[in-house]
């Protein structure tokens, strides 16, 4: 699955009536089984360009297509997670995991016993054996992600697109947390095997370590600066930290980054 | 020991006083403690009192039922669609702050004394507690878990069935218990307000039951032991529905 | 769409189907047709009763506010900065509450006869506990960082009860207020429906009992009009008196 991002801007209206310009003339594309990171100061128009590849605002000029296709609003093809999860309180691990199986049009086609299948691997894979019968507000924030993300793999998006998934974790639970996103993304595998993954992060050496290629966006109104290819090579682990080229490649997106963030965090 | 003694040292001192004073001054239609106890015994064992709040439960029930399957699927609908609630809200805002004892006598015009009616006022006094707490609670419903819904594939009318119906539960409940309480002191003030008007026939029910003891007992210890039977109905059914709606709620972060 | 807009346009509708209602049972006492009911509130406006009538209950609902608030509110500040004081009259509390105002009517009825003092007891102590339980709740929540603020800058009780608790407890008992006036409100039509002489629920008994079902609906749509207005004063009031506290949109 291509997406391709087109010269698109978009406004949005505000309370007092003004308009707000949130990106402009903004374009680039995603390749099959890429792992892209957006990286940027805040505000400028990462969760705006990934709702709209999710289909979930349409942009005021340009286009997003994916295969060719124009996006007009959200589908199966494309999983999202939000940046607090958006689990539903309401059901177990479980529960959550099968939302898209028991009530969507994923899982029309599979009998009662093959989404159960299903379910109990996906919530292996990700490392949650064991939880299924327990409600999100007895887990970390971890495993909560550990849930939405597995709710994404149970009916299987070919693109998974990611708002800072990671960004409410502590330090340590986030370096792990990395290592297993790539895992279960199929670092190890063949590339043809992957999903498409488009992730959001303010963190410029969180980007490095798991991205393909790097969108860094400015602000005022939200731009591409650059695209930076991430030659570091697969499968990545704790030895990629340590690699030289990471942090050159840290370094040279910093500061890119660095007057705006400067500018944000004293405003 | 001491722990129970504060609690119910002013309720015992106001007994006693209500007795002593009672005797000393009160006539002899004078409600007192030790007659209420009396009374309250007696009635019990008639059959009276059981069968009189029996009937007022039964009216309360069935409107409550029907105040309950008519607002909430109509508070999700305008919890969730703007259009809708935009165009039913001047209804709604106009006929809230008629309070359902105000339309009594159209009831009877229309249904006569009986359970109909009472069940009718009953069913509109519930209605707009549970509504307005109805849409309160589809409205807040996370929009992310909307939206996370939409990217897997599901259709609108799927989407307010497992979303905005699950995340408004715990306001729903809310507005059943205090539609509940609502209920049952329609019902009591209906059946009252008729016994009054009709000199005591027709409606049944304990509100009636209190009017007919106030017109025609000497024994005014009665309506005491009506009024305690309200209470205690009151906080059983608000009981209830905490118990009832609780098991519902357990996925709630206490 | 401006609200209004919106308003009369959704009234409109309802007056068509209200109106193709009336056609269709055919008999103007059971449901008159909403011409005959305009007509009706014409009528009463004109010669005075609509307000008269209005007026009254408004009055004895606010008399009754007036004692409910006198008792509750520093029974309240004094409940929810005593520990002591809420344990003893607590039980009480939790004991009369459940005995709704309207179950008390026909003991009041033998107490204070058919007259003022009967709407005006039931409308007060019905009032009173939503007032009360706010009252404690208002004082209860306020943050004891303030309190000890105040105590550090050498404020004795009365002084911290006048100058903090009263202030921080009052958004709190202006919310409780408004459901005091909610209950309030209900319990006067029943207290004028049974005994009374004059008001709201006095005339839509009496229209009733005459048959003039038209005035008998210009009547409630009064109680449904007054009950409104006098919650938008309440709002309004609360706007002004506690301009920092801010509106969650508590609807009743």
């Amino acid at each position: 699955m291509t997406i391709e991002i087109s010269n698109v801007t978009k406004w949005f209206a505000l309370p007092d009536g003004s308009e707000a310009q949130a990106l402009a003339d903004t374009s680039f594309s995603v390749a099959d089984g890429e792992f892209v990171v957006i990286v940027g100061p805040s505000g400028c128009g990462k969760t705006t360009i990934l709702n709209m590849m999710a289909g979930l605002i349409m942009p005021t000029a340009g286009a997003i297509t994916i295969d060719g296709r124009p996006i007009d609003g959200p589908g199966i093809d494309r999983g999202v997670m939000f940046q607090d999860y958006a689990l539903f309180p309401w059901r177990s691990v479980e529960g959550n995991v099968g939302f898209a199986l028991e009530h969507g049009p994923a899982g029309a086609a599979m009998d009662e016993a093959a989404r159960a299948r299903r379910i109990t691997a996906t919530i292996a894979l990700v490392g949650l054996k064991g939880s299924e019968h327990k409600y999100p507000h007895q887990l970390s924030g971890g495993m909560r992600q550990r849930v939405a993300f597995a709710r994404l793999l149970a009916y299987g998006p070919k693109v998974l697109l990611m708002d800072e998934p990671l960004a409410a974790l502590d330090a340590q639970t986030r370096t792990i947390l990395q290592e297993e996103l790539l895992r279960v993304w199929g670092q190890a595998l063949p590339a043809a095997e992957r999903r498409t993954v488009v992730f959001i992060t303010h963190a410029i050496d969180e980007a490095v370590f798991l991205a393909d290629r790097i969108i860094v966006m400015g602000n005022g109104p939200g731009h591409v600066r650059d695209i930076v290819a991430v030659d570091l090579p697969r499968p990545r682990g704790d030895a990629t930290r340590v690699d030289p080229r990471f942090q050159e490649l840290v370094q040279k997106i910093w500061s890119q980054i660095k007057n705006e963030a400067y500018r944000a965090a004293t405003a | 020991m001491g722990g129970l003694l504060i609690p119910l040292a002013l309720p015992a001192v106001l007994v006693a006083s209500w007795q002593a004073l009672g005797e000393a001054f009160g006539g002899v239609r004078m409600p007192l403690p030790s007659r209420v106890v009396v009374e309250g015994v007696a009635l019990f064992a008639s059959g009276e009192l059981p069968s009189a709040m029996l009937q007022s439960l039964g009216r309360v029930f069935s409107g409550f039922l029907i105040a309950a399957v008519l607002a909430i699927p109509l508070g999700i609908l305008m919890g969730t669609v703007r259009v809708v609630e935009r165009n039913l809200d001047p209804l709604v805002e106009s006929f809230r702050p008629v309070a359902a004892i105000a339309l009594l006598p159209m009831a009877i015009l229309w249904l006569g004394t009986g359970t109909p009616a009472a069940v009718m006022l009953v069913a509109y006094a519930a209605f707009f507690p549970i509504l307005v707490n109805t849409i309160a609670g589809a409205k807040s419903v996370d929009r992310n878990l909307v939206n996370a819904a939409a990217t897997m594939g599901l259709a609108p009318r799927a989407i307010l069935r497992n979303v905005i119906l699950p995340g408004a539960v715990p306001q729903i409940a809310v507005g059943l218990r205090v539609g509940l309480g609502i209920a049952w002191t329609a019902i009591v003030a209906a059946e009252l307000a008729v016994g009054a008007k009709s000199g005591g026939g027709g409606s049944g029910g304990i509100g009636q039951m209190m009017f007919v003891f106030y017109a025609y007992s000497i024994e005014l210890s009665r309506i005491v032991v009506c009024m305690a039977a309200v209470g205690v109905v009151s906080l059983t059914l608000d009981w209830l529905v905490r118990r009832g709606t609780r098991r519902l709620l357990k996925w709630k972060a206490t | 769409m401006a609200p209004v807009v919106v308003y009369l346009r959704t009234m409109a509708v309802f007056a068509l189907v209200w109106w193709a209602a009336a056609l269709l049972t055919g008999n103007p006492m059971l449901l008159p047709d909403p011409l005959r009911v305009a007509r009706a509130v014409v009528d009463v406006a004109v010669d005075g009763e609509l307000l008269a009538h209005a007026a009254i209950s408004v009055v004895r609902l606010t008399a009754s506010l007036a004692i409910a608030a006198a008792v509750t509110v520093p029974l309240g500040l004094a409940m929810g900065t005593s520990r002591t004081l809420e344990r003893v009259v607590d039980p009480i509390v939790e004991i009369l509450r459940p005995i709704s105002g309207i179950a008390w009517i026909p003991l009041a009825l033998f107490i204070f006869g058919v007259g003022h003092g009967l709407p005006i007891f039931i409308m007060a102590y019905t009032a009173a506990f939503p007032l009360l339980l706010g009252t404690i709740a208002g004082a209860k929540n306020v943050d004891r960082r303030l309190v000890d603020a105040a105590r550090v800058m050498g404020l004795d009780r009365a002084a911290i009860m006048r100058r903090v608790v009263i202030p921080a407890a009052l958004p709190s008992l202006l919310v409780s207020l408004r459901l005091g006036v909610a209950s309030g409100w209900t319990a006067v039509i029943a207290a004028e429906l049974v005994g009374a002489p004059n008001g709201l629920g006095y005339a839509i008994s009496w229209y009733r009992e005459m048959l003039v079902t038209p005035k008998v609906i210009a009547f409630i749509a009064m109680v449904g009009v007054s009950g409104y207005l006098y919650d938008l004063a309440l709002r309004r009031l609360n706007d002004w008196l506690t301009p920092w506290a801010v509106d969650t949109g508590a609807r009743l």
